[in-house]
């Protein structure tokens, strides 16, 4: 379904939406987060990139799994607790951080279908935004399969064209949205559907990085596990773990027990984002430690992105929204560190 | 004003006569305003060194790394590393060496004086520039900044983008060096705690509740932990590494693990890692404010330890980082410290 939808109207139509809980980018002091809006007068679709990405919605860096206590007979009692579904809709998804759910929905969508994340994934319409110019000075979308107006991932996806918004639906969970307020849409124009290929053919002409040769990586840094290369990458690394935090496609998590009482017992299990910058990353019981230097957990955040990930799943695990680039406290470029491996030795 | 080349021409001099293993110092970044870090072996290389309002790095925290990769050679090159500084990072060293983390031997120092400026705020810059990119900023004349747009240049008083710490710092050249870039010139801070006022006159509850909601958008990246010189902790309370279990761990000795904090993002468990840090760094931070710069979520983290900084100086009148001699704050006393708090 293709609409447009006049850019004052945006405000009415998110009123429709008074069933659905409304994330949108909200500016916090110099950087733009999604938050849920209450007003829907004060949605705002020209932001900059924001600092966490829609995975925090869908993956939430804190979920509790199940409730456990013992009664007074030590009878272990266990609840689940699953997200309560209510359906929501996140507006503003930058066409990258929609992919990065694509990618998210691989690996908690294999074999076994993790009830947390579905439950919230399924019930959550995503409204992306065509960067009609690149909301980031280190976006580089182009060299990883993306695009300025990818509809991966996405229900809908809203294209500016100054006064219109040109909005595409993909999905019936998109049809349901643009339908919820049919008086507002109009079926768009000739000279529209024209503008919106323009815009389209130009945003991608704005992106300025990019990584020469991506498919060459992979096979590359198959051969390179045992490389100094890590050595010497990982020089000015500090072992934080922004990268990886800011990540839309990171996606490893940790599960503790959170006692609220210890008699009788009673807590929580919760599941926490993980981070494989962390010195306790995947630290065994025994002691050993499989990557005990900052060496090795670099090297493990670019191989599981462009080696592990595309033997499994034949995607790159990056999405080329830049945020690791522009949040590295000591100017760590993937893009630079790629580059450098696939030009490694030859 | 500091000149580059002479600091080139020293670097290279101690790096040619094998003084030192290598240097720590800045290269520019091939993206961004911001350079990087740079660990310089071979004497040619010191042409890749720069020294710019740019340069807000507090090097000092890479002389962890050296002692952790030390303690793993069977033979270790006793050699010193040599090291650039600036004011407050030399009073970083000052603190290493007063609790014996390293040894005066185990480091050249370059100092370098930020004379009448000090380092950039980019988000002050940005803001200035309203949009537009700086590609290159140096040094002016006349305490300014020399800044390279896409329109060409332009000039900008240093007082007006530069980084609070430096609005309000203590040490505008290096307290500890082997050589010294650049002058020792006067400067008058006529208050070093100016910027805690705005919080310090609120009501506790209002106080609170501008804390919580900053410590509430903590995603614990630690990333204010790890670029910090004096968080070099083998292990740190947040991330316990040395508790092995093995099948035969019995149950009580699990159970009497001591568990700090969860890792829940959650008020509680950000206010204790927040605390935790603030209160091990009393009396030893020195205001380089490299935690707060890094913050992806822009918490106020400086104001913690200035606020700290201000009780030490007001109770015990002592100052973190100008003697390397003198008893550390918390493991000494006076008969004449306060003690009101004892009733």
């Amino acid at each position: 379904m293709e609409k447009v939808l006049l850019k004052k109207a945006l405000p009415q139509w998110v009123k429709k939406l008074e069933s659905y809980t409304i994330y949108s980018p909200q500016e916090e002091g110099d950087f733009w987060n999604y938050e849920v809006i209450k007003n829907a007068e004060i949605i705002d679709l020209d932001y900059l990139n924001t600092v966490l990405s829609p995975k925090k919605i869908i993956f939430p860096q804190r979920e509790v799994l199940f409730e456990f206590s013992t009664s007074n007979e030590d009878e272990l009692k266990v609840k689940e607790i699953l997200p309560e579904e209510r359906p929501a809709v996140i507006f503003g998804v930058r066409p990258c951080d929609g992919k990065a759910l694509t990618l998210t929905d691989k690996v908690f969508g294999g074999d076994f279908k993790d009830p947390y994340y579905w439950k919230r994934r399924n019930s959550t319409t995503l409204v992306g935004l065509t960067c009609n110019t690149p909301p980031s000075s280190n976006c580089f979308c182009l060299s990883v399969d993306g695009s300025p107006h990818s509809k991966e991932g996405l229900d809908i996806l809203m294209t500016d064209l100054g006064d219109k918004y040109y909005a595409e639906s993909f999905t019936k969970k998109g049809d349901e949205l643009l339908n919820s307020a049919k008086a507002l849409f109009k079926s768009p124009t000739a000279k529209d559907k024209k503008d919106l290929e323009k815009i389209k053919a130009e945003s991608k002409k704005k992106i300025k990085r990019q990584i020469k040769a991506t498919e060459k990586i992979p096979a590359k840094l198959k051969d390179m596990f045992a490389s100094p290369f890590w050595d010497d990458e990982s020089l000015s690394c500090i072992r934080c773990g922004i990268c990886t935090y800011l990540c839309p496609t990171c996606h490893c998590f940790d599960m503790n027990d959170e006692v609220t009482s210890s008699s009788p017992i009673k807590g929580e299990r919760v599941r926490t984002w993980d981070n494989c910058q962390f010195p306790d990353f995947t630290m065994h019981s025994s002691g050993h430690n499989p990557r005990p230097d900052k060496a090795s957990r670099l090297r493990q955040r670019i191989l599981h992105k462009f080696q592990y990930f595309v033997e499994l799943y034949k995607n790159y695990q990056c999405i080329g929204c830049g945020r690791c680039i522009s949040k590295c406290p000591v100017g760590i470029d993937i893009i630079e560190v790629l580059e450098k491996a696939r030009d490694y030795g030859s | 004003m500091v000149n580059l080349e002479e600091l080139k021409k020293e670097a290279s001099q101690i790096l040619k006569e094998g003084k030192v293993k290598y240097i720590i110092g800045l290269q520019s970044s091939s993206n961004g305003l911001l350079p990087v870090p740079a660990f310089i072996k071979n004497p040619e290389d010191v042409e890749k060194l720069v020294w710019n309002p740019a340069c807000v790095y507090n090097l000092t925290l890479f002389l962890r790394d050296e002692k952790r990769r030390k303690a793993k050679e069977k033979e270790p090159d006793e050699k010193p590393v040599g090291i650039i500084v600036k004011g407050c990072d030399s009073r970083a060293i000052n603190v290493l060496l007063q609790e014996e983390f390293i040894k005066r031997d185990d480091v050249y120092i370059l100092g370098i004086s930020c004379e009448n400026t000090g380092v950039l705020d980019e988000k002050k810059l940005a803001k200035k520039l309203k949009g537009k990119k700086a590609e290159k900023v140096e040094f002016g004349e006349k305490d300014d900044f020399v800044i390279t747009t896409e329109d060409g240049k332009i000039k900008i008083a240093a007082q007006e983008v530069l980084s609070e710490r430096c609005l309000e710092c203590k040490a505008h050249f290096p307290v500890i060096y082997d050589v010294l870039i650049g002058e020792k010139t006067k400067r008058n801070i006529e208050n070093p705690f100016k910027s805690l006022e705005r919080i310090e006159s609120l009501p506790p509850e209002e106080r609170w509740k501008f804390w919580k909601e900053q410590i509430d958008k903590c995603i614990r990246c630690y990333a204010c932990r790890s670029v910090c010189p004096m968080c070099y902790c083998d292990e740190c309370v947040v991330d316990t590494i040395s508790f092995v279990v093995t099948p035969d761990t019995p149950a009580e000795e699990k159970a009497q693990k001591i568990k700090w904090l969860e890792k829940s993002p959650v008020s509680s468990e950000n206010f204790v890692y927040h605390f935790v840090r603030a209160i091990h760094l009393t009396g030893r931070c020195i205001d380089c404010g490299e935690c707060e710069r890094v913050c992806p979520l822009d918490i106020p983290i400086r104001f913690l330890n200035k606020k700290l900084e201000k009780e030490a100086k007001e109770l015990f009148d002592y100052e973190a980082g100008f003697d390397p001699d003198q008893p550390s704050l918390v493991s000494s006393f006076k008969d004449e410290d306060p003690e009101d708090f004892i009733r």
